[in-house]
């Protein structure tokens, strides 16, 4: 064995590819050269931003091998005097071999040798010598490097002469290196001229290089390396930390002692590791005139568009931010004043803009939305607003899912709410959306606190998660005028867009219709407070509503658009489910209830499922039964339930037992968990019947009774859970 | 910390001296023996210059010091409005073929919805750009940029000098690339793209781009926060060049361009290129992109107007698309036509082979 060392040396690589094109390369490595029969292991890999690198283990020639290949069947190898036949001699022939290199098979069957024993055929023991892996490396390189898979690949007139020519790349590559226990396997990269192989531009040997400008006054000299472990400390002498573990550990060594003063890292010390070679971090200082920027804009400065750390002091306010650098801090304070300058730029901007919104009321603002487009074929954002504002109109007097002080504040809401999108803040800040509407509204007063929550949080829930924003962050009926906002908002979006059949495929989500859909899911499941004796938003009610408002601004037919929308939410509320950890037969159980179905009121299917998963784990014994035994029950019936039922006609006891169990059940009242438990105890007598009875009797009769025994027993279920789903 | 006003009347071209004593960084690559492995180019040997461009036409001189001395064609700006560097038909019908091409120039970029009347600091109605094209990439193209900076008097090892991923696309011009904007301490500073496609047209060989922002450059050096306030020659500012420009540009493409008149102005432009595409001698490609571009400033105009709404806008951009398409089209058949077209004719002449 000897060790295979790849570094390859590109240009920056974007940041957010570098881990999963490291995993590839290994994964590849690992696929290839087992293909090859160089049985890599101990594979390693690391990555920085000019560089990904694999170690692993190969042999140094392939093993010699034999394989039994057989050829024409014995009896016609020879004729009947002994000879070899032409069908023998073609076989040998095929094989570049003489025919006496052939073997025949043993009398009873028993071939010789290793590999497929086809008896009573003719075999050749073909052995093929291991070659040296050095020869077979730089194949194993050119389909490694053509196998990676880059978000974007571009192309740097690359060439590789292993017959395939153009190589399109994620970034240039500027040097190769390519070891096998120390010394070099040869593997050239050409430039491709007129379509065809040009000069050499990039050849494979010892030497790497280190970070660009450090050591001051050296760098840029070669840096020579004969193995992984080797690789790793010369660079590390070189100012370019190759493990990003040690590059996060060093990022953490400044950051923790600030730990109590960072708010929200948003991830940016996870995205600082693969950005730089040789992390350094420094802090800046915000001017006390801008501290009093809300902090939403400034962690948008800092965050969005510099990747900086906003770091708050006592009171909470933003005074301070960290950054990283490629560098040493040598020079820490005349960058960071270069820093300084540019997000005093940004937030001098910034309080421009925030002067220059406050002096004009947000809801004056509602008919400049005519001005800004939601999408080509859908219109502005003041023709969205109004598709909204009926929305909620059906959600308030016509479907009663609001109170009247909800409906208004809804609808007040609503009609703001995308007005601060042509104000200077958002349209130099996008992020900042409903988030400034919510700011402006406050800072202006007049509105109400629940109107200001609604058009603050209307783009949320932007995630999945059970705790994620906007959760403790509204109580009571707020919840519900937010929901009411935000759901409107994106219904519309989904039927605008399915109407104009642009709907999500396997890899294409352009509009965020996933991420819209999850969210009215996740608005009806955790934040939707309806009060008793109100009526829960009916999802399928609501669909209809949305496509109806579409008008002719639909290219499909509305039933059309409806089926497809109301199969997108189910899909997505599945999806919900199955991420917050249901197993996925529970989740189709719960999704398979009726009266009310889970388009109809997905809260209740969320009850129900999580009533479900509870008792199953309690009885899962039970329910595994009782699932089969539905299952049976389900295919037997075959979609024609049968109402008639008379007790008269039971001929055994196991159906008057059953019988006597649904019926008490049916009148059985409590919470989901309490009647499932109940009917987890239908389990013996189901087992009975279907042990005792044969349910398709000779009888008509008979036969529909016992057809109706098993339908009320399903309907038990129906109710509460599908369990047949759960086999 | 603002520099006091320079007194000494200086020569102008008198302090760009030291970049001519910088070494030329573009070396070949060694072509070593299989198994030697290629010299690594040297990273930046370059000595920084101990005195910076101290004004914005010394920074100037610099950048056209540098790359003319690396065999780029020294131009000049485009004669017309256009928004970018890019649009100049040194850079977007350079681009296209397979004739070899080196350029730099300054090119004043026109954004009307950038205007802030000359009251902001930091944006401008014009900046200006230096544009450089190298066709094909040289493999240092990095290096080189990174020499540019030093023969600026900016030591990248003082600083923290970055490329962070950013690719870029002009959907007028069917054009795009992939590359990164250059970090300066946070400051972007150029950006660096490596061409892919022109006029809906993919390039071989492509070409490396590398626009450099001039006042944002400017103001790093000299040290200013407010454009305004740089030094444009000694004794003589920004304010004192532009500001009067700044204002009323700004308030003639927000509040006086009159809509309907660059309404016809677009559409009678565009005929007019197309109706020079039909040249039966197929030479008028040229005079047929001035129309086009006037066609794209138009368009801004009434974009920074107000006057374009929501549905139009994306057909509008498709009109002046497809004209530029037919004109890179009609530049690379001419450019394919056999011998018989004359020397210095058509893009990329032998001087220019690098």
């Amino acid at each position: 064995m000897a060790e295979f060392l790849l570094e390859i040396g590109l240009e920056e690589i974007p940041a957010s590819w570098l881990e999963g094109l490291a995993g590839q390369l290994k994964a590849q490595f690992e696929t290839i050269a087992g293909r090859e029969l160089l049985e890599p292991a101990d594979l390693e890999i690391a990555w920085a931003p000019r560089r990904l690198a694999l170690g692993a283990r190969v042999v140094k020639k392939q093993k010699d091998r034999e394989e039994e290949i057989s050829g024409p069947p014995a009896t016609i190898a020879k004729d009947k005097d002994g000879n070899w036949t032409v069908a023998a001699t073609g076989f040998a022939k095929k094989m570049g071999v003489s025919v006496d290199q052939l073997i025949m098979p043993a009398a009873h069957g028993t071939a010789i040798g290793p590999g497929p024993h086809d008896i009573g055929k003719v075999t050749y023991l073909k052995k093929t010598a291991g070659r040296p892996a050095i020869d077979i490396l730089p194949g194993v390189i050119s389909t490694l490097l053509r196998s990676l898979a880059f978000p974007k690949r571009m192309n740097w007139d690359a060439w590789i002469d292993d017959g395939k020519g153009a190589f399109p790349f994620g970034r240039p590559i500027r040097w190769l290196v390519a070891l096998l226990g120390g010394e070099v396997v040869p593997f050239t990269i050409y430039s491709a001229k007129d379509g065809a192989r040009g000069e050499a531009v990039v050849v494979s040997g010892h030497a790497t290089r280190g970070h660009r400008f450090l050591p001051r006054g050296q760098a840029g000299q070669s840096i020579s390396v004969s193995s992984f472990s080797e690789l790793e400390a010369k660079l590390a002498s070189r100012y370019v930390i190759l493990d990003p573990a040690e590059r996060e550990a060093r990022i953490q060594r400044t950051l923790v002692p600030q730990a109590s003063r960072i708010r929200d890292d948003h991830g940016l010390p996870a995205e600082w590791r693969d950005l730089v070679e040789y992390p350094t971090v420094v802090f800046g200082t915000i001017p006390a005139e801008f501290r009093t920027l809300p902090t939403e804009v400034i962690e948008t400065v800092l965050v969005h568009h510099q990747k900086y750390l906003p770091i708050t002091n006592g009171s909470r306010s933003v005074d301070r931010f960290a950054a990283v650098v490629n560098t040493d801090d040598a020079n820490a304070a005349e960058i960071v004043r270069g820093m300084e300058r540019v997000v005093v730029a940004r937030l001098r901007d910034a309080a421009f803009f925030f002067e220059e919104d406050l002096k004009r009321p947000l809801a004056d603002r509602s008919s400049d939305l005519a001005g800004v487009t939601f999408h080509q074929k859908l219109g502005s954002y003041k023709d969205k607003t109004e598709r909204m504002l009926r929305l909620i109109e059906e959600m308030g007097p016509k479907l009663g899912l609001l109170t009247k002080t909800e409906h208004e504040a809804a609808g007040e809401a609503a009609a703001v709410a995308k007005a601060d999108l042509t104000t200077l803040m958002v349209r130099e800040f996008p992020e900042l959306q409903g988030a400034m509407g919510a700011i402006y509204l406050r800072a202006q007063g007049g509105s109400r606190g629940d109107v200001i929550h609604a058009v603050q949080w209307h783009y949320h829930p932007l995630s999945i998660e059970v705790g994620a924003a906007p959760a403790g962050e509204l109580t009571g009926g707020e919840a519900t005028i937010f929901g009411a906002v935000s759901i409107a908002d994106k219904l519309d979006t989904l039927a605008g867009y399915f109407g104009l059949g642009l709907i999500p495929t396997g890899s294409s989500d352009p509009f965020g219709l996933r991420r819209a859909a999850q969210g009215v899911v996740r608005v009806l499941i955790d934040f939707w407070a309806a009060a008793d004796g109100e009526r829960r938003p009916s999802l399928r009610k609501l669909v209809a509503a949305a496509v109806a408002g579409q008008g002719s601004l639909s290219k499909r037919p509305p039933a059309e658009v409806i089926a497809d929308l109301e199969t997108f939410l189910l899909d997505r509320l599945r999806y919900v489910f199955v991420s917050r950890g249901y197993a996925a037969d529970e989740v189709d159980a719960a999704l398979g209830a009726r009266e009310p179905d889970a388009l109809d009121d997905p809260k209740e299917c969320a009850l129900r499922l999580a009533a479900l998963k509870r008792v199953r784990a309690e009885a899962a014994e039970d329910f595994g039964h009782l699932a089969v035994a539905f299952k049976r029950a389900k295919n037997i019936l075959s979609g024609a339930p049968q109402p008639v039922l008379d007790p008269a006609l039971f001929e055994h006891d196991a159906e008057r037992e059953l019988h006597a169990v649904v019926t008490r059940l049916a009148g059985a009242s409590g919470g989901y968990e309490t009647r499932l438990r109940a009917l987890a105890t239908l389990r013996g007598p189901v087992d009975r019947f279907f042990d005792d009875v044969l349910v398709m009797a000779e009888d008509e009769h008979v036969r529909a009774n016992r057809l109706g025994l098993l339908t009320q027993a399903l309907a038990l279920f129906y109710r509460v859970a599908d369990v047949s789903r759960l086999a | 910390m603002k520099r006091p006003a320079k007194t000494t009347a200086k020569k102008v071209g008198a302090t760009h001296a030291s970049p001519l004593r910088t070494r030329r960084a573009a070396r070949k690559p060694a072509r070593g023996r299989v198994g030697a492995g290629l010299k690594p180019a040297p990273t930046t040997r370059v000595t920084p210059t101990p005195v910076r461009p101290r004004t914005l036409q010394d920074l100037v001189f610099a950048l056209q010091t540098y790359w003319g001395a690396r065999g780029c064609l020294i131009h000049q700006p485009w004669d017309g409005e256009v928004g970018a560097g890019t649009m100049h038909p040194e850079t977007f019908l350079r681009v296209l073929g397979p004739k070899p091409w080196k350029v730099g120039y300054v090119q004043p970029s026109r954004r009307p919805a950038d205007g802030r009347y000359g009251d902001n600091p930091n944006r401008l109605y014009k900046h200006q750009q230096f544009q450089v094209i190298l066709k094909p990439p040289p493999v240092d193209i990095q290096d080189q940029y990174l020499g540019s900076l030093a023969a600026l008097g900016i030591d990248p090892a003082r600083h923290d000098v970055r490329f962070e991923e950013d690719n870029w696309e002009s959907p007028t011009l069917g054009a795009w690339g992939i590359g990164w904007q250059v970090l300066l301490d946070g400051q972007e500073i150029t950006q660096f793209t490596y061409f892919q496609q022109a006029g809906g047209i993919d390039l071989s060989p492509i070409s490396g781009e590398i626009t450099y922002g001039l006042e944002r450059i400017a103001m790093y050096l000299q040290d200013v926060d407010n454009v305004y306030d740089l030094e444009w020659a000694p004794g003589v500012r920004y304010r004192d060049v532009r500001h009067e420009e700044e204002y009323q540009l700004s308030r003639y493409s927000f509040e006086q361009a009159d809509a309907a008149l660059h309404r016809d102005l677009f559409e009678k432009y565009l005929a007019e290129g197309w109706r020079l595409l039909e040249d039966p001698k197929k030479r008028s490609f040229l005079a047929a992109y001035d129309w086009c571009l006037k066609s794209s400033h138009a368009f801004n105009v009434l974009d920074a107007r107000g006057a374009i709404s929501v549905s139009e806008r994306a057909g509008l951009i498709l009109k002046i698309r497809k004209l530029a398409c037919a004109v890179a089209a009609a530049c690379v058949e001419h450019a394919s036509a056999g011998p018989g077209e004359a020397a210095g004719s058509g893009p990329g002449t032998e001087a220019q082979r690098g």
